[in-house]
């Protein structure tokens, strides 16, 4: 069952990946929904032996001996416990909802064995990532779920902008890759091991801080090279989980289907990023600098895609940067040692958020495949499904609830908690994060308030002719919906305890380790009362100035947009990285290209290389060529001069 | 190398002195002898006229082939006379050594009747 | 004085075809219609009756000198002249359909090539200086003639007086050499000469060695005395040419070889700085003026100047597997060259020759079966492994390594590189250009048959690689044996 959990998806991805053409389009959607729905029961089943009943230590499945050289020795086996199996639910449950809600969404695209192949593919690999039980082997499904992803986002290859968008998806992510990588040789290097057994053993963390490493003739300090180590992980986790400096990637990839981006660009291929370094959590406890890195870029990242949100008008990035954003609530849980708190708020995250785009999907749908929210509008009567679906999202996403109660929807509790644990750190960090978050958490409500004004409310912008086509999704596309909202209502409030409570420790056992001095999640249920409500009113706030802007004083818009100008421009321009990166790498690096090309290899290489040969030999076959007159005379003449240069050269002794 | 060079010494000197001579007695014609060119003293000077016609006369390619012939059995006749000097000491080898000599020869000559190069017309 | 029938037993070979020449000539006289093709066949059989007769008189090992030390039989020279007579009557039957094509068919033609076959038997059995000259004159003087053979044609009489007169030219340097020889060490036989020459001559011995080699480097038309290659290969009839391109070059090779190895064997050190630069001359030149050729016969002469060049490198090594190398690399040579003349044979458009090598293009579409065979005959010439002419240059080149002439080497691979480009622009012509016109289709079975045979050798000498080295190894052990 556990290999079967993993491994299914792959055998739907080879069949119609390879055999799409021949067995046709309904034959391959059948395939892969089913071996994926299969999938999808079978993570159930895992969740709940593994993370509900509890397992006394973790599972390892061995399938096969993959790498041996000299000291490296990886096995490429499968490994359960409380966090993959969270992580597999998650994971094959959204997967599968998306798949059957692919069915609607592509059923008019040409290409759908190829689509169904790469998202069978990248659910394969997601799963390999989770299930991991060696960085190696993590490191496999990293790369295969970005290689999905670029697939996926260039699906639509024929435009060039999807085709931009998945290089430029592909070579960020290449970055935080390179870093990552970095991370496992600097961990091999430290530990001679590469299994998690060997590398989150109780106490590993602590033994590596008293040693000192030698490496490439420099001596480490233990403490500075866990930092280090950590630090490099994190750049990878930056990179694929979109944080501040490598977040520029995440948006663009909207590029994809919208299928794509709730699946990869929402629920599960981006929380790799914050999956992995809870999975390293043994390690990063004992590196406070990395974990402050963690805080830090975090919370930046949760308030700056939250700003760059409020303006954006197109309905897919609005909630790509809202992705972003909570990402960073995800990382700087982690940075204050609230690894539950982040895990939690992933899952939460995975159905709301997913639920929003899938939403979204239906609108674009519905709207003859417009995205931008300024045509919208007044359209909540023609889809109703739709329209309550995306209320349940944007509720679970504001995180509304009543504190104190069990009721509220999922993102509530999840984002209450992280909110709480950055207060109850009592670190300066910790401290900046809390007020980061709950100034992000204002703009959440406010921005996905404005995105369901704008898109549902008020008198429409669309053509007549859009509008009047206007029209409710299939039911293929609305059933995943209200399963995903079930997940967006109810998720939380089951979860809560069991995730973050008094106990969490002993449902995580010991997949998260968190170090006895770091107490931010317990003392996160005893913060003062304000704090508990500040999440909460913020959120409540954010919805009456959406309200104010966008449903009572259409004009207030424009309005502030007029007098904040530097700021709404800086804003919508999202605050210049992308311009900012060109001029740095990008730029550069076509110059240097272009040098290389024209000069170090056009001019230099061919000219003196293979073209200069070239054009000497044939210069000098014409000059033989030349001395071949046809006069006898001539001929004897070079026979001559041959005979005296031989005796020439003897006499003069140049020939001993 | 040195031994060698000084062998071809009294070729060198008799270049020198042929060269030296004959321009010592072109020089001198010049600077001795009166100089008065007048256009009777230049013209052809012939059997008192001018030449009719290009030098070089063409002739009938038989004549080549007749004397390229007659050549072969010039040489073998100028082999013949040493061989019917010394025949008394060849002996036989040398006898039997003219035979097939003179048998070969003779093989051409069929050929060459055969072929009517023998032929005038 | 005088010898016996029996003693003379080496020289059996070369009396028979003299005879069958001669008496040829006089049946050939005396035949009123259809002399030619009788003739023909009836050379054919005379030269393979001579090669049967060379087989059967082998000397056991060693030399065996008769004729006052002027003539000498052994393996080597055994070896040498059954390629010779092999390719002689290649050469004959070759010419036959092209002959009576171009209306040239006289019984006169494979009667000089007797001729000239049996001067190259003179040569490769030369054991004293004046032997060598009698039969290399036999020889040329027969070329000549069949070079020009075509009379009405400016272009076979030009390129016949123009091999005439170099050749006369050479010829002289090689006798001016023999007579500075015979000179400075009062001998011209070749036993003697190994005896009294050792490794300080005098230089009046080394400019007449030099001037001996001038001579012989004309006959296998190296650099710098390649020049009349290009012109006598394009205006001589085609089937002279390829005759041209294989016997005469064999004979004069193993001459090269007999002459510097026999007589001249102390002053390696000498020669072998001249034969290198021969032999780097003749592979760039070889490489290089190839390129821009177009006529297909003037692109297979240079081809033969550098393939001298490489059999050069075997030679300038100067040890056993040097020589033995040199005469693998001639006989593939040979084989190859044979092949690559019997495929332009057939390159003839509504009745007419045409050389040029755009004429083949599309050929793999026309004429799939002879394209196929000259692409084998050309990346085989390339140097193309498991093709025969790999086997060839990697030998001398091995041979030229082992004796730590590494520059020729690096030289020699790199003009094979030049080289292969010019063998692959046929390969390419043939194979991905469109066919222009058809070229005709009847060939002829003879002309096919020797493509096909030399196209299995080219293909299969991988296969009997191994007793080729040991038959050349043999050959050059008894050369080598004094």
């Amino acid at each position: 069952m556990y290999v079967a959990a993993v491994f299914l998806p792959l055998l739907g991805a080879i069949i119609a990946g390879l055999f799409g053409r021949a067995i046709g389009d309904r034959a391959s959607q059948l395939v892969t929904c089913g071996l994926m729905a299969v999938s999808a029961v079978f993570g159930c089943v895992i969740f709940y032996v593994v993370a509900l009943q509890g397992l006394d230590k973790p599972l390892i499945i061995p399938v096969f001996e993959w790498i041996s050289v000299g000291d490296l020795k990886v096995n490429w086996s499968l490994q359960f416990d409380t966090l993959s199996a969270v992580m597999v639910f998650v994971v094959t449950v959204v997967s599968c909802l998306i798949h059957i809600y692919s069915i609607g969404y592509m059923h008019h695209d040409p290409g759908i064995p190829r689509f169904f192949a790469y998202l069978s593919l990248f659910t394969f690999s997601m799963l390999m990532l989770v299930t991991a039980d060696n960085i190696v082997q993590m490191f496999f499904g990293w790369e295969g779920v970005g290689v999905c992803s670029y697939l996926l986002i260039g699906f639509w290859h024929h435009r060039e902008s999807a085709n931009a968008a998945s290089i430029k998806a592909f070579v960020v992510n290449r970055v935080g890759d390179f870093g990552f990588a970095l991370g496992i040789f600097g961990l091999f290097a430290m530990f001679g091991s590469v299994e998690f057994v060997n590398l989150l053993a109780d106490g590993a963390g602590a033994e590596a801080l008293k040693k000192t490493y030698q490496i490439a003739g420099y001596s480490i300090a233990g403490q500075d090279a866990l930092n280090i180590v950590c630090i490099l992980l994190f750049v990878g986790a930056m990179g694929k989980s979109a944080q501040l400096l490598l977040h520029t990637w995440l948006p663009d990839a909207m590029e994809g289907p919208t299928p794509v981006s709730a699946l990869i660009h929402a629920a599960t291929m981006v929380t790799a990023g914050v999956f992995m370094v809870t999975r390293m959590s043994p390690l990063f406890e004992y590196a406070p600098i990395a974990l402050a890195v963690v805080t830090v870029v975090g919370a930046s990242t949760a308030l700056f895609a939250a700003t760059i949100g409020l303006v954006q008008t197109d309905i897919k990035r609005v909630i790509a940067y809202s992705t972003c954003s909570q990402l960073g609530y995800m990382f700087f849980a982690i940075g204050v040692s609230a690894y539950p708190a982040a895990i939690f708020h992933l899952m939460t995250h995975a159905f709301f958020k997913a639920l929003l785009f899938l939403g979204a999907g239906s609108v674009i749908h519905g709207m003859s495949d417009e995205q931008d929210m300024r045509k919208m509008g007044g359209i909540w009567r023609k889809m109703k499904v739709t329209y309550t679906m995306m209320w349940i999202g944007s509720l679970a996403l504001a995180g509304i609830g009543i504190p104190l109660t069990i009721i509220g929807f999922a993102g509530f509790f999840s984002k209450d908690t992280i909110i709480e644990s950055a207060f109850a750190a009592h670190t300066g960090w910790g401290e900046y994060a809390f007020w980061l978050g709950i100034v992000a958490a204002f703009m959440t409500a406010f921005y996905s308030w404005r995105l369901l004004f704008m898109t549902f409310h008020g008198k429409t912008r669309a053509s007549s002719d859009t509008f009047s086509h206007v029209h409710e999704s299939p039911p293929i596309m609305l059933i995943p919906l209200m399963g995903l909202a079930l997940g967006a209502i109810f998720a939380g409030a089951l979860m809560v305890d069991l995730f973050v409570g008094d106990k969490f420790k002993e449902f995580w056992g010991g997949a998260i380790f968190i170090l006895e001095t770091n107490k931010a999640l317990e003392h996160a249920h005893h913060v003062p009362m304000w704090v508990k409500f500040s999440a909460i009113a913020v959120g409540v706030g954010g919805i009456t100035v959406a309200v104010f802007y966008y449903l009572l004083i259409p004009s207030l818009p424009a309005l502030t947009a007029r007098v904040f100008r530097p700021l709404y421009v800086f804003f919508l321009n999202k605050w210049y990285f992308d311009e900012l990166f060109n001029f740095l790498f990008v730029r550069p690096a076509f110059m240097f290209g272009r040098f290389f090309w024209k000069k170090g290899d056009v001019a230099t290489i061919d000219g003196l290389g293979p073209d200069g040969i070239a054009a000497t030999a044939l210069r000098s076959s014409r000059l033989v060529a030349a001395l071949q007159t046809g006069f006898v005379y001539h001929y004897a003449f070079s026979i001559m001069i041959g005979a005296v240069a031989l005796i020439s050269l003897y006499l003069l002794g140049v020939m001993r | 190398m040195e031994a060698l060079l000084k062998e071809y010494l009294p070729i060198l000197i008799f270049i020198g002195v042929a060269v030296g001579l004959t321009l010592a007695l072109t020089i001198a014609s010049f600077i001795v002898a009166k100089q008065k060119p007048y256009s009777e003293k230049l013209s052809a000077y012939e059997c008192g006229f001018e030449a009719f016609d290009d030098a070089r006369g063409q002739f009938d390619v038989r004549f080549y082939l007749v004397a390229i012939l007659f050549i072969i059995f010039d040489l073998e006749v100028a082999f013949l006379f040493p061989w019917a000097i010394t025949l008394g000491d060849t002996q036989l080898f040398g006898f039997w050594s003219m035979v097939i000599f003179l048998g070969i020869l003779t093989i051409g000559f069929i050929y060459e009747w055969k072929k009517g190069a023998l032929e005038w017309e | 004085m005088g010898f016996t029938f029996t003693e003379i037993m080496p020289a059996w070979p070369e009396i028979f075809l003299a005879c069958a020449a001669m008496g040829l000539l006089v049946l050939g006289v005396f035949m009123k219609t259809g002399a030619a093709r009788s003739i023909s066949w009836l050379s054919v059989l005379a030269l393979v009756a001579t090669g049967i007769l060379e087989i059967v008189v082998v000397p056991d090992g060693g030399r065996v000198h008769i004729f006052n030390q002027l003539f000498v039989a052994d393996v080597f020279t055994t070896f040498v002249k059954c390629l010779i007579l092999g390719a002689s009557a290649v050469g004959i039957i070759m010419s036959l359909g092209y002959n009576d094509r171009e209306d040239i068919a006289r019984f006169e033609f494979p009667i000089l090539i007797l001729l000239a076959t049996l001067g190259m038997m003179m040569m490769v059995s030369a054991a004293d200086l004046i032997s060598l000259y009698v039969g290399l004159e036999l020889q040329s003087l027969s070329l000549y003639v069949i070079a020009a053979f075509r009379r009405d044609s400016v272009k076979s009489s030009e390129a016949g007086l123009k091999y005439f007169v170099l050749g006369a030219l050479a010829s002289g340097m090689l006798l001016y050499g023999s007579s500075m020889i015979y000179g400075f060490s009062g001998s011209t036989n070749f036993l003697q000469l190994a005896k009294v020459l050792d490794a300080d001559a005098s230089a009046g011995i080394i400019v007449g060695l030099v001037f001996v080699m001038v001579g012989l480097a004309f006959k296998i038309s190296a650099f710098p005395f390649h020049m009349w290659t290009p012109d006598v290969y394009e205006g001589a009839p085609t089937p002279v040419t390829a005759f041209f391109a294989a016997a005469p070059k064999m004979a004069a090779m193993a001459l090269f070889i007999s002459v510097l190895v026999g007589p001249f064997g102390n002053l390696v050190a000498q020669w072998q700085q001249v034969l290198v630069l021969i032999a780097i001359g003749s592979m760039l030149l070889g490489g290089f003026a190839a390129i821009t050729q177009s006529n297909i016969k003037r692109l297979l002469a240079y081809s033969s100047i550098g393939n001298m060049g490489y059999a050069l490198i075997g030679l300038s090594a100067g040890t056993k597997d040097g020589y033995s190398a040199v005469l693998i690399y001639m006989s593939i040579y040979l084989v190859m060259t044979v092949g690559a003349f019997a495929v332009v044979l057939c390159m003839r458009r509504e009745g007419r020759m045409v050389e040029e090598v755009k004429d083949l293009a599309g050929l793999s579409k026309t004429q799939p079966a002879m394209a196929a065979l000259m692409a084998l005959f050309m990346f085989s010439m390339a140097g193309i492994p498991p093709l025969a002419g790999f086997f060839g240059k990697f030998y001398v080149f091995l041979a030229a390594i082992e004796a730590k002439l590494y520059i020729l080497a690096i030289i020699g691979v790199l003009a094979s590189v030049v080289a292969a480009y010019y063998y692959l622009r046929i390969v390419m012509t043939m194979y991905f250009t469109e066919p222009v016109e058809d070229l005709d289709r009847n060939v002829g079975p003879e002309l096919s048959t020797i493509q096909a045979i030399a196209g299995a050798f080219v293909l299969f000498f991988i296969l009997f690689a191994e007793p080729v080295v040991q038959m050349t190894n043999q050959a050059i052990a008894s050369l080598t044996s004094g």
